[in-house]
């Protein structure tokens, strides 16, 4: 269902392309990403993406600045500081955590320098205000997440829940949106628990939720960890739903898992199930294509659904950056608030995790085109129809 | 909580406090022969766990060229020192030890079929590469300062664990990893499931806990060992070396730590840096036991094994508040009872 | 030194560095490029933080590795306070500095009871608590944090940019440090590094060593606090990982490195690691090809180096290229005398031990000892090796408290008190392993001894409102080293002296509590002929002001020539008590001192 706007864009892209004379200063772009430290499993496909991405964008040389902050506030601080001084970049990627993110929210603002964030939680971008301003983000709302769980739960009868999360910012984000959207739907969460990423055992959490006898459990953990309490709860006896966030989707977690995590429900980007989806979908083409383009560069299962965030913030750039060109040269203010401009009139843009439709209010731009459920079977992901 | 969810807490916490209580004997043993307080016991957990990992799916795992790197300086420094005392008949054995073996080791690994070897073997393998990793860290970095302060020591001991954390990401990424369990049987006690695996580590646990029992009270090394930890000196003077007696309880720490890794990788997932937890709580129980009471720091790491356990049914977001809390008034208890005299550096 | 002298600074320039120092931070933001202006920021934050180790872990020699989670608290309460409740970030300067002294206090007040290496295994545990205590607290923000923190602002100037912040930082970075040296340069701060030498030692001169430790535990917390509330309002976003125990780790690394013992090698720490692990993190993943924590690697690798080779860091690497500091604490202004204590009657009972007793488990080492001093009389104390001598000594002063017994002391009796309490009364002792501290000057050792003569405290010595006490302090510390012969030596180093000289550095120590009774503890050992002449000598005059002198002595020429009485021990148990002479001949004496030389 290609839209005719969408077309356009790209017969826009493609021209300038073309016609482009390069006069232009090369464009940079600075990434900060958790490569290292607790996200790093998340931060280092996305930092994979990054070398995959465009080198060339309406017909303007497009240089990558990718530094790692290592999950701290911190240093994504000091990176953010050191991309807009020192690398006078036009825009920024990153960072993969919320806290990250929020940090380097206040130097994108002060130095009026476009922020595509890669992180899940909604308070990045919202509500847009002075400093969210130049904000964006790539990744899935964690309620549009969590909405979809609510409705797989309303469907299938699932009336109370329990929610075990990490002990983080990942945790916190998913528990709150999801508590507001559960309850707003009636549904009852009996308990809630918490637990480390690198715990070694999570029997007392999972004896409490089995005790609440709870018709559903989510658990809102990312990455391999989150396989421990599914584990756990199977061991124990637990015969329930279980759903997971899109936070598992990457094929470590299907190895690590085996077995134990059969039958996990989650909400993920149309990317984890493109080759499943009808080729109606918006995504499919577009998901596809990066796959493709991934694994050809890092190996056969490899792809992950963070990688996506990333390609998907290049594709925003690479709707964005030739508007603004019409307008300023890179590496000038005016250039990084055309961008700005041109990023939020972002329209149909199809992309690896949904179709962004930025504005003004919405600086996320997915819908419910963003996510469809997914059940590991067989030790894969198949899409829920 | 009924008594069916306490039983299984308690079996929860036991299983935990049994790795607890095999880390924490060993932090015992280096602490008395050597004065380390080794942070970096935990690393070898997840060294141990990792490794199997890497060699069931077929993978040279990191830890073999750190085992080359180490051995390489180790032999090198040592070679320079028996030329400098004209000891040139020790340099054929020193090289043996510190180049040759492990190179035989990496050839052999490079040659077998890593991934459809039995369970046993791999483990066996896992143990070949991992543990002499113990006596070369302590060759390499506390034998040069064997004398300096318990203060000086500790700090070192951090930056080794400070260093060994780096390495594991290195060497095995950010994305853990969990071996297949050694046993697939389980019971039913009621309604609670008891899987053979948690079993199987109390049962190891025990095992190798009576194992060092007997090293120390039936082998000539195990008593050189005790002789050293009562008195350095007196020791000395009976033809005990303390670097022999530094370097094996080192081994013996890291035989500890990469089998308690291979214990617990099936039942959870291990990462690069799950170890540092894992060995400040096998931590807490040494210091239950004042550093230098076997018993008590066992008993000490399966009272921290429960507290855990329970705690995280309480209130599971408090659980690390809780159980590093609790430690401060052991400590409080622990620095009164211990008596203290003028040696304060 | 092996520094070649081309490279030597000459002492005008030493002078001028501070100077200089100052003027080019004045200048620096203007001139140097943002970023390095930013990570001049943060090494200044972090210079702080490793100022409080240093006076905690290098001076104290108390290490903690829960800095970060002070940091955390100084940086959380303004981030509450201001973005909750718009508190002014100048008042939550002070709300968190307040708080920081009660958690601190709290604290220091359980885990500084923790000995040796209890306390960095304490300071582990609560710095993991006080992290997961930030994140799970709905009120601190959560794990997810705190945005939106407002900017400082000086008179109506909003220090929005990292430039402007920049003098903010480094004038609390100066300030520490200033605060710092002062402190050390006094009568606290020779409290202070005493503790590291020895508290037995600093107890005896009457230093009360539990509130020293617990008030340099609250400064480095202050510090600590400060350097958080400054990093609040420059990154203006709180989360928990940058208060993680990794961090604490990485400001005792810093401490470590650039020189733990020294005020400067915070800063050099400070500096010399963020701007490493810039240029690390820049460089190593593209050597190696891979991401990864290379930098963290390297400096575990560079700690443990430093440790092997230069356990004081790279500070004193540097001092190298300097002259000697031109022995700064030279008396230079002379302070009106002490007070001294008025003078006891000759004659009159000063001590009196009945039936001493103590027990080291099994062993008897005293057992039922009984002796007398009087004022201006010198009683020896003598026995063969074993005998129980110093046991009694540490009894008597306090240092080692009897099983059983009492010790009356100028009417007063005081076997049941602290060793400080004792030396506040008039006994003032020697140790037979001499117990100086070797790096710092005769002259701040001898000042130690008269530290319960002054009472200015912490504060008025951080902020130097005590140097009038300070110089009447030193004049009699160099007065009783003259007295003692050693004036050539005053500014040496207490350690580079021979060791009987430094014995009878202790003895002017002790003198310069201006004791009514001493007890010396073999004071003649390894002194030549002269030598042992002259410390007669000083002894008799002593007697001859009135004082009591208790000793403990094996030569026997020393003690018969200048004891009034002498006092016999054997097994802990007193053999024979009487005047030189008729000790001399007491065949049970004679029995033991043959049976203990065969």
């Amino acid at each position: 269902m290609s839209s005719p706007s969408f077309a356009s864009t790209r017969l826009a892209v493609l021209s300038l392309a073309l016609v482009s004379l390069s006069a232009f200063a090369d464009i940079n772009v600075g990434v900060s990403v958790s490569a290292t430290g607790p996200a790093a499993s998340l931060g280092i496909p996305e930092k994979n993406t990054i070398a995959l991405l465009p080198k060339t964008i309406g017909g303007q040389k497009v240089n990558y600045i990718v530094l790692d902050d290592a999950t701290d506030t911190t240093s994504a601080v000091k990176n953010m500081r050191k991309l807009v001084a020192e690398d006078k970049v036009d825009v920024v990627i990153g960072s993969t955590t919320a806290p990250n993110s929020l940090a380097m929210t206040d130097i994108a603002a002060e130095s009026e320098t476009p922020l595509i964030s890669l992180a899940g939680s909604a308070i990045i971008v919202e509500p847009v205000d002075a400093k969210r301003h130049w904000v964006f983000k790539t990744a899935q709302n964690d309620a549009h997440m969590a909405t979809a769980i609510v409705e797989h739960m309303l469907n299938n009868k699932v009336q109370t829940v329990a929610f075990i999360g990490f002990a983080d910012a990942y945790g916190e984000g998913w528990f709150k949106e999801f508590a507001k959207i559960a309850e707003a739907r009636k549904i009852r969460i009996v308990a809630s628990e918490r637990f480390q990423r690198n715990d070694t055992s999570v029997t007392g959490q999972a004896l409490k939720i089995i005790a609440a006898k709870p018709d559903a459990v989510l658990i809102g953990a990312a990455g391999t960890p989150a396989v421990l309490p599914q584990k756990t709860l199977k061991e124990k006896g637990f015969k329930g739903f279980v759903y997971q966030t899109h936070g598992v989707a990457n094929s470590e977690f299907l190895r690590i898992g085996g077995k134990d995590v059969e039958g996990a429900l989650l909400p993920v980007g149309p990317l984890v199930v493109a080759a499943q989806l009808p080729d109606s979908a918006p995504s499919k083409k577009v998901a596809l294509d990066f796959i493709t383009r991934y694994e050809t560069a890092y190996g056969k299962g490899t792809v992950s659904a963070f990688g996506g965030h990333a390609w998907d913030a290049g594709l925003l750039l690479g709707a964005a950056i030739p508007q603004a060109l019409k307008k300023a040269q890179p590496g000038t203010r005016e250039f990084r608030s055309a961008l700005r401009d041109a990023l939020e009139g972002v329209k149909n843009l199809p992309a690896a995790h949904g179709v962004f439709n930025l504005n003004a209010q919405d600086h996320q731009g997915f819908d419910q085109r963003a996510r469809v459920m997914a059940r590991i079977e067989g030790g894969t992901w198949k899409l829920v129809k | 909580m009924d008594l069916q969810i306490a039983l299984l807490l308690g079996q929860d916490g036991i299983t935990n406090g049994a790795i607890y209580a095999l880390l924490s004997l060993a932090l015992v043993l280096v602490f008395t022969v050597t004065r380390v307080i080794f942070i970096p016991q935990g690393e070898f957990v997840a060294f141990g766990a990792l490794t199997l990992a890497s060699l069931q799916t077929g993978v040279l795992p990191g830890t073999l060229w750190l085992l080359i790197g180490l051995g390489a300086v180790a032999g090198l420094i040592d070679t320079v020192f028996a030329l400098r005392d004209r000891q040139l008949q020790r340099i054929p054995r020193i090289l043996g030890i510190n180049l040759a073996l492990p190179l035989a080791l990496a050839g052999l690994l490079a040659n077998i079929p890593l991934s459809s070897l039995g369970l046993p073997i791999q483990v066996l393998l896992t143990l070949a590469v991992v543990v002499p990793l113990g006596p070369l860290i302590y060759r390499l970095v506390f034998q040069p300062i064997a004398e300096a302060s318990v203060l000086v020591l500790l700090i070192v001991a951090v930056s080794v664990h400070v260093t060994l954390t780096g390495l594991g990401l290195f060497f095995f990424g950010a994305e853990g990893s969990r071996t297949p369990s050694f046993t697939d049987a389980s019971f039913e006690i009621g309604d609670a499931m008891i899987q053979g695996q948690t079993l199987l580590v109390v049962a190891a646990s025990l095992t190798l806990i009576v194992a060092l029992y007997l090293f120390f009270e039936r082998t000539l090394w195990g008593k050189a060992l005790r002789a050293t930890a009562m008195n350095r000196t007196g020791a000395r003077l009976m033809g005990i070396s303390a670097t022999m007696a530094g370097k094996l309880s080192f081994s013996v720490a890291a035989l500890i730590g990469a089998f308690s890794g291979i214990l617990i990788s099936p039942i959870t997932t291990i990462y690069y840096d799950s170890g540092f937890l894992i060995g400040l709580k096998g931590f807490v129980g040494a210091i239950v036991g004042g550093l230098g009471s076997y018993p008590l720091a066992a008993a000490g790491a399966v009272m921290v094994g429960l507290l855990e356990s329970y705690s995280s049914f309480w209130a599971s977001a408090f659980k690390e508040v809780i159980v590093f809390t609790l430690i401060i008034p052991v400590l409080v208890w622990r620095s009164l009872t211990t008596r203290h005299t003028e040696e304060e550096e | 030194m092996s520094a070649s002298p081309r490279l030597q600074l000459s002492p005008a320039w030493v002078k001028a560095l501070p100077l200089i120092g100052i003027a080019l931070l004045a200048v620096a933001p203007l001139l140097l490029p943002e970023f390095t202006v930013t990570l001049l920021n943060y090494i200044g934050l972090y210079a702080i933080v490793a100022m409080g180790l240093v006076l905690l872990t290098g001076v104290g020699g108390l290490t903690s590795f829960g800095q970060a989670a002070f940091v955390g608290l100084g940086a959380y309460t303004t981030a509450t306070l201001t973005t909750t409740y718009g508190v002014s970030p100048w008042l939550t300067l002070l709300v968190g500095l307040a708080l920081t002294a009660l958690v601190a206090l709290a604290l220091g007040f359980i885990t500084l009871r923790l000995s040796g290496h209890y306390l960095p295994l304490g300071t582990i545990a609560w710095g993991i608590s006080l992290y997961y205590l930030f994140g799970n607290v709905e009120f601190l923000g959560g794990h997810t944090g705190i945005s939106g923190i407002p900017t400082l602002g000086v008179f109506g100037f909003e220090l929005h940019s990292g430039r402007e912040f920049f003098y903010l930082i480094w004038l609390a970075v100066l300030g520490v440090v200033v605060l710092t040296r002062n402190l050390l340069d006094s009568r606290s701060g020779r409290a202070i590094r005493a503790l590291k030498g020895g508290s037995l030692m600093a107890e005896a001169m009457g230093v009360n060593t539990p509130r020293a430790k617990i008030v340099i535990f609250t400064v480095a917390a202050l510090y600590a606090c400060l350097s958080g509330w400054l990093y609040a309002h420059l990154q203006r976003f709180v989360n928990p990982t940058p208060f993680s125990l990794t961090q604490g780790i990485e400001y005792l690394f810093m401490a470590v490195i650039g020189g733990v013992a020294h005020v400067w090698g915070a800063l050099l720490g400070a500096g010399l690691i963020t701007i490493l692990k810039q240029w690390l993190q820049d460089w190593l993943p593209q050597l190696l090809g891979q991401s990864g924590n290379f930098e963290i690697i390297f400096f575990g690798l560079m700690m443990i180096f430093i440790l092997h080779r230069s356990r004081d860091g790279l500070w004193p690497i540097l001092l190298r290229f300097v002259p000697q500091a031109p022995a700064a604490q030279r008396v230079t202004t002379v302070g009106q005398p002490l007070a001294r204590r008025p003078v006891v009657e000759r004659g009159q009972e000063l001590l009196s031990v009945r039936e001493a007793t103590k027990r080291f488990g099994g062993l008897v080492a005293n057992n039922q000892m009984s002796l007398d001093v009087r004022a201006g009389e010198v009683v020896a104390l003598i026995g063969p090796n074993g005998a129980g001598k110093s046991t009694l000594f540490n009894g008597i002063s306090g240092v080692d408290p009897l099983t059983s017994g009492e010790i009356t002391f100028r009417g007063e009796r005081v076997e049941r008190l602290p060793s400080r309490e004792i030396a506040r009364r008039g006994m003032s002792r020697t140790f037979q392993h001499v117990r100086l501290l070797s790096g710092m000057s005769v002259l701040d050792n001898v000042a130690i001894g008269a530290h319960l003569r002054g009472d200015r405290g912490y504060l008025p010595a951080a902020l130097h409102l005590e140097r009038d006490e300070e110089a009447r302090l030193l004049t009699e510390a160099a007065y009783q080293i003259e007295r003692c012969g050693l004036a050539e030596h005053l500014n040496d180093a207490a350690g580079s002296l021979p060791l009987g000289k430094q014995r009878i550095v202790e003895i002017a120590r002790a003198l310069a509590a201006d004791p009514c009774l001493l007890l010396l503890d073999e004071p003649a050992a390894g002194l030549r002929y002269f030598e042992k002449q002259a410390l007669a000598e000083l002894l008799r005059r002593l007697r001859d002001e009135g004082i009591g002198v208790l000793l403990v002595e094996h030569d026997m020429d020393f003690v018969m020539g200048l004891a009034d009485r002498v006092v016999v021990m054997e097994f802990g148990e007193k053999l024979a008590e009487g005047l030189p002479e008729d000790v001399q001949r007491n065949p049970a004496v004679l029995e033991a001192y043959l049976g203990g030389v065969e």
